[in-house]
């Protein structure tokens, strides 16, 4: 599963429709949307000011979703990526009966496994993507596989967006294995992956994987952002 | 008052990044492990009491008293060490820290009063110390700067967002994801995710507790208890042995210069309830669900989130939150100075404003006010501002 992370309504919307449709044609499986916060304690430098950037051009909330409710037909899995409160202060229910139908899941990157119970039990009928870490322990596993989501997310570094992994450390790949010992589910690996080389040791170490920060950087330049794409599934075969 | 599941009523949780959990749970493990633990209560006593200059006295001030016909006691936790109440949290969590095995302590701070008793207990027990300050909070609070780098702690400046508080606190979440291993976050007000608020209002709890057996030793308690609230540490440490009781508790936020949206840190007046720096509790946020911009002219009270303990005392009743309007603190800060000769924080200054301003209330009553800090760290905001007009 090849997936792309772009910044919801970054820098204006027509901009980012036309990353989106790009995302679609280079052949990936899936697209994250970011919904801007601006306490966006997740990320590193370049998507956290793309988040503060989109929100002082004065686009919504409300402009993203409607703009995904738009591409629902495009052939592509579409994951939300955002903050507790913005699912929470929209309404915990009026965000999944407005978008359950519209997109696969979501991924809430301050909203750790155990607290997932709370936003189901409000009503919110969407999968919420459980988190794998570097931390995670044995006991954590069972949390992990009782979710209703089509993949993991792992994080493959202890940071925020935008720092860089080492997919050959023993540890990672250690964890990799524990999780593989216990779920059949697909191990997406987020966080860290920037070059065709990283796609690569991802895809040889998971199931797929999330490239965000440098394509974020490229959202401005639709030709850019694309060539950038492309040329990341060089070394693997579709 | 202890949560249930890391929740008090519908306020709390833990909403942070994954990676953190394990370290919050070996974190809440620790903490419940020595909080009961002889040495550890002998170890905490001992330095709260040689080191920081507890217990503190409650003064009875008798100009103020006269002078608005409010019988006014004051908590003196601006006698301590460093200068406020934060040394009671940063002294108990740096030896839990030590108790952890961990080197290195990281905070936030945005009047630099956590700032400077965290430089001060790391610099005591030899741990490695960066502080997280918003660069407009360091300006306005430059001697705290300084005193923090002398105690050889680093400080980094924060030039994101409005380079206050929230974003110092954004700041050091990332620092501690990043090296959660050997690093413990020395969180500074009653906010954040579980087990944070329950252990700073465990380890501030010292003021009520004092001030409590003060009071048993007059035979009566106080009518009130009354406390400035930002994130709410000194306040929920005041409140804690007077929750149990008919004492009336009142916490008061910062008005800044006006209720309308980004000119106060008033959360609990015109706040929501939202999901901010890892707890669910009332918080300053605008009709997109953004963090809405904060002000106060106290750089300690201007946070656009506040503790989920006191979000639920106020939901259920027990205790009231009001504000103070910026030019009411200074005025009472004014007051204090000329008449005890004792000059206070400008966050303490609003808690004291509250009650001069609603003399009639307080009229004949015995009100107990937490002076949580002396003001000579203001003299940067209060040499801008005429007095003389106030």
């Amino acid at each position: 599963m090849k997936g792309i992370y772009i910044v919801g309504g970054y820098p204006h919307i027509d901009k980012f429709g036309e990353c989106f449709k790009s995302v679609v044609k280079c052949g990936y499986d899936f697209i994250e949307v970011g919904i801007p916060f601006n306490d966006p304690v997740a990320d590193g430098p370049v998507i956290a000011s793309a988040i503060n950037e989109t929100i002082e051009n004065g686009i919504s909330v409300h402009d993203i979703i409607e703009s995904l409710i738009e591409f629902r037909d495009v052939p592509i899995k579409k994951y939300i990526m955002t903050y507790s409160n913005i699912v929470y202060s929209y309404g915990i229910e009026k965000f999944s009966e407005n978008l359950k139908s519209v997109i696969d899941g979501i991924i809430i990157a301050d909203l750790p496994n155990r607290m997932r119970k709370l936003f189901y039990n409000e009503g919110f009928k969407i999968p919420i993507v459980p988190f794998a870490t570097l931390e995670t322990r044995e006991k954590d596993i069972e949390i992990i596989m009782n979710s209703d989501s089509d993949f993991i997310y792992f994080v493959g570094i202890r940071g925020t967006t935008g720092a860089k992994a080492d997919f050959t450390s023993a540890e990672l790949i250690e964890k990799i294995k524990l999780l593989r010992k216990r779920t059949d589910k697909k191990i997406i690996i987020g966080f860290g992956v920037k070059t065709a080389d990283d796609v690569k040791e991802a895809m040889d170490i998971g199931d797929g994987f999330v490239v965000g920060t440098e394509a974020v950087r490229r959202q401005k330049d639709i030709d850019e952002f694309e060539s950038y794409i492309e040329s990341l599934l060089e070394k693997i075969s579709s | 008052m202890r949560p249930h599941n890391g929740f008090y009523g519908p306020f709390g949780g833990q909403f942070v990044a994954e990676t953190l959990i394990p370290a919050l749970d070996e974190l809440e493990e620790s903490f419940n492990s020595v909080r009961k633990k002889k040495k550890f209560i002998g170890e905490m006593k001992r330095y709260l009491h040689d080191f920081a200059g507890r217990p503190t006295p409650v003064y009875f001030a008798k100009n103020i008293s006269e002078k608005y016909g409010i019988n006014i006691y004051l908590k003196r936790e601006d006698l301590l060490h460093t200068g406020a109440h934060k040394i009671n949290n940063a002294i108990g969590q740096a030896i839990l820290t030590k108790y952890m095995g961990k080197k290195r302590i990281i905070a936030e701070t945005g009047a630099g009063q956590h700032g400077v008793a965290v430089a001060t207990a790391a610099a005591m027990f030899g741990f490695d110390c960066t502080i997280y300050m918003g660069s407009i909070d360091a300006e306005r609070q430059m001697p705290n700067v300084k005193k923090m780098k002398l105690l050889g702690t680093e400080v980094k400046l924060v030039d994101t967002g409005l380079k206050t508080l929230k974003d110092a606190v954004s700041a050091a979440l990332k620092d501690w994801v990043f090296n959660v291993a050997h690093t413990h976050y020395l969180i500074g007000s009653a906010v954040g995710p579980h087990p944070f608020p329950e252990i700073v209002a465990y380890f501030q709890s010292v003021i009520g507790r004092e001030s409590r057996e003060y009071f048993e030793s007059l035979g009566f308690l106080p009518d009130f208890v009354i406390a400035c609230v930002g994130g709410g540490s000194n306040a929920i440490g005041m409140f804690h042995d007077f929750i149990t009781s008919d004492v009336k508790l009142i916490g008061v936020e910062a008005g800044g210069t006006s209720l309308n949206p980004g000119e106060n840190s008033a959360t609990l007046a015109v706040g929501k309830k939202g999901i901010f720096q890892g707890t669910l509790s009332y918080l300053l946020q605008n009709e997109n669900f953004q963090m809405e911009d904060v002000h106060s002219i106290s750089a300690g009270l201007d946070y656009p989130g506040v503790g989920p303990q006191h979000a639920y005392l106020r939901d259920r009743g027990r205790a009231e939150y009001v504000h103070v309007f910026d030019n009411r603190a200074l005025h009472a800060f004014k007051e204090l100075t000329g008449l005890e000769g004792i000059i206070p924080a400008l966050e303490s200054s609003h808690a004291l404003a509250f009650v001069i301003d609603n003399r009639d209330r307080f009229k004949g009553k015995n009100v107990l006010i937490c002076l949580s800090g002396r003001g000579d760290k203001d003299f940067g905001i209060i040499e801008k501002v005429n007095l003389e007009d106030i």
